[in-house]
């Protein structure tokens, strides 16, 4: 079958028939390879295709696990609920799922009235994942919903917090918005430690997150509450606020201010006056500083308990004379000092003191910087830098300086402590933890002191009111009644009534801040000072809570005599 | 050779057919019921949750406070005073021995016919 074409130069190289049909298979085969790696990686594309594809389960651009998220429940003391959670279903939309809108439109507003209808269609119209119907529904509507068995429209199941107490616990612990984050109280400061990371990565759903304790004890938070809403009517008063701690531990175990809020409906907690008086509100705190500049004078050595002053003059600076309200007018001794409140003889002893130590004692004992508490309302105390003459001579009553209860309760509880400051809380603490936070700023025989001056002014000075409640529970303290200042001077129809006291003072255990601000006479035999209103409302709550806490009543002479320092006996 | 090798892999393939299929099937069925199960468990949570929340709203001193208030008059319930308290070292202790002479008159006053008890009352009247 060879042709040999002679007149061309080029040689000419026929195939064979075996090697044309073999060329022509493996074409072929070629063909088919391509074919397939097409095919396979048509179907490889595809699946990686569907690999990559994140499913959106954004809602209104929150995560769906950040919504069903919980909230840990919180206890008391004793394991009594202040917040729980509850599971409610919320209704939402998946728009672009839906067929028929104005069908959808008139059958959910035959279940839910007082949905707007124009407001519905328009959520219902578009091409969204999904939309909030209307949240925190009844299991029995949500029943009702499924059977119009509209497409496109389901549930999701949220936690919607629910505080058991209403108000009565409202300051401590604060409130959440409807996405479950807390905007105020222990539940803000709780998601600023860990709850919202937990809830972020998913992790807080369901019953998974153990419930926190805290150191509350809600019958004495009762009592607290029942004695305090009592007192702003028995008073006329316009607020009123206490708080109680555990002076070993630091644990708050009650704190109450009134005008309160619902945490149930926050909203409530914005109107005027509702702030939490005893972290966020500071004031003159009047003559309960007395028993400050007692423990920082005797502390010293330069006052001794055994001092007498000269209270018979008033003690002028330039133009201004400040005189004793209980004026006695005579040379009186550091013990009748405190009891009769005398201003003059307080400025004495601050004086031997020296203004400058004074100041420094301030700074020692935290007068100067915000209280540590958990809660994230907190006001910065205004102290002046630098005391001048004057300056240190009003301090030294408690006035031309403000603080918050908060900082009254945790001197006068490291007063009583043996001089042991602790750093106050609202968790759950043992005492191990405590002491690791203790401060000693007196000595423990100045402790002692300022026990026998607190127990004393209880029996025979502005402190008989509360002791005629609190009889038998060794409770003692302080009065304070501060002028308050109305358009740049003080006025003397408008006082804040306080009361620092601590019991059982023969083995302290409590320490207690109780202010009612503006208050009335109760009567016409009553009258308005601190005693007649703080201090009978702080003889109320130790008297009603005192065997709740483990305390029994004993009339027995000699625990007042043991408190009488050696050198007074 | 190549015969038999095309028929049983025409068989296995339909037998895995009908084995996909109906496995298909067996997932769509478990989902639903999955779901089922998963739904029915939101709402049991959900109830519980309701109930936890009813009991702690009952036994809250905040509840429980008023409805001692509103029976106070009836019940005759006041605050606990301190000298409603008793202390262990307040009680006497027991006598030694007993007092055989107070027994011996006590005895005698009863055969004498004399109600000890009476006459306590009489006498304090």
């Amino acid at each position: 079958m060879a042709v040999i074409d002679i007149e061309s130069d080029a040689l000419i190289a026929l195939d064979g028939t075996r090697k044309e049909r073999g060329n022509l298979t493996r074409g072929r085969i070629r063909w088919v390879t391509a074919v397939l790696v097409l095919v396979f990686g048509v179907v490889a594309g595809r699946l990686i295709q569907l690999g990559i594809t994140v499913h959106d389960t954004a809602i209104e651009g929150r995560e769906r696990d950040a919504i069903t998220a919980s909230r840990p429940a919180i206890l008391d003391r004793n394991g009594l609920e202040l917040a729980v959670d509850i599971r409610v279903p919320s209704l939402f939309a998946e728009p672009r799922r839906i067929i028929d809108v104005d069908e959808a439109v008139e059958k959910l507003s035959s279940v839910l009235p007082d949905i707007n209808k124009d407001w519905l269609r328009g959520r219902l119209t578009g091409e969204e994942g999904f939309v909030w119907i209307k949240r925190e529904l009844t299991p029995a509507l949500q029943e009702k919903i499924l059977q119009l068995g509209i497409p496109g429209i389901d549930f999701v199941m949220e936690s919607k917090r629910f505080y058991p107490g209403g108000t009565e616990s409202s300051h401590i612990l604060g409130a959440v918005n409807i996405d479950n984050q807390g905007i105020a109280g222990i539940e803000k400061d709780m998601d600023d430690e860990n709850v919202a990371l937990l809830q972020s990565l998913g992790l807080a759903r369901g019953n998974e997150l153990a419930p926190v304790n805290l150191s509350i004890d809600l019958r004495v938070q009762h009592v607290m509450h029942d004695v305090l809403t009592d007192a702003l009517t028995r008073y006329q008063a316009i607020a009123a606020a206490g708080v109680m701690m555990d002076i070993q531990t630091g644990e708050i175990v009650a704190l109450v201010s009134l005008p309160d809020f619902d945490p149930n409906n926050p909203v409530t907690a914005l109107e005027k006056d509702r702030f939490n008086r005893i972290t966020s509100g500071i004031y003159e705190l009047g003559s309960t500083f007395k028993t400050i500049t007692m423990a920082g004078a005797l502390d010293s050595g330069l006052v001794k308990i055994t001092d007498s002053f000269d209270a018979r003059f008033g003690v002028r600076f330039g133009r201004f004379t400040i005189d004793d309200f209980h004026g006695k007018h005579r040379i009186l001794t550091v013990p009748e000092i405190y009891k009769y409140s005398s201003n003059v003889g307080t400025i004495h002893v601050m004086q031997t003191f020296g203004k400058d130590n004074f100041r420094a004692f301030l700074s020692k004992i935290h007068m100067d910087t915000t209280a540590p508490l958990e809660l994230p309302e907190k006001r910065n105390p205004t102290v002046p830098a630098k005391f001048s003459e004057i300056v240190a001579a009003t301090a030294s009553f408690g006035h031309g300086l403000s603080v918050s209860p908060l900082h009254m309760l945790r001197a006068v509880a490291a007063f009583v402590n043996d001089g042991k400051m602790v750093v106050p809380t609202l968790y759950k603490r043992t005492a191990e933890e405590a002491r690791a936070t203790y401060e000693q700023v007196i000595s423990p025989a100045t402790s002692r002191k300022i026990r026998y001056l607190m127990r004393l002014n209880a029996l025979e000075g502005s402190g008989t009111r509360m002791n005629k409640f609190a009889g038998g529970y060794r409770a003692g303290g302080k009065t304070g009644t501060a002028e308050k200042v109305v358009a740049g001077r003080y006025d003397s129809s408008k006082t804040l009534a306080l009361f620092a006291s601590a019991f059982p003072l023969d083995n302290p255990r409590y320490a207690m801040v109780v202010l009612v601000d503006e208050p009335h006479n109760e009567n016409a035999q009553s009258g308005h000072t601190a005693g007649w209103n703080a201090g009978e409302a702080t003889g109320r709550i130790v008297q009603r809570v005192a065997p709740m806490l483990g305390i029994s009543p004993d009339f027995n002479q000699v625990l007042d005599d043991q408190l009488v320092p050696v050198e007074l006996r | 050779m190549i015969r038999n090798l095309n028929i049983v892999l025409f068989v296995t393939s339909l037998f895995a057919l009908s084995g996909v299929y109906g496995l298909k099937y067996a997932v769509e069925q478990t989902a639903s019921e999955k779901a089922e199960l998963q739904s029915r468990i939101a709402r049991q949570q959900s109830n519980l949750s309701l109930l936890k929340a009813d009991w702690a709203y009952l036994n809250q001193p905040a509840h429980v406070g008023p409805i001692v208030v509103r029976h106070e008059a009836e019940l005759n319930l006041q605050t606990l005073q301190q000298d409603q308290f008793g202390r262990f070292d307040g009680l006497p202790m027991r006598l030694k021995a007993p007092d055989d002479d107070a027994l011996d008159s006590l005895f005698e006053s009863l055969e004498a016919g004399i109600d000890p008890i009476q006459q306590i009352i009489s006498e304090a009247q």
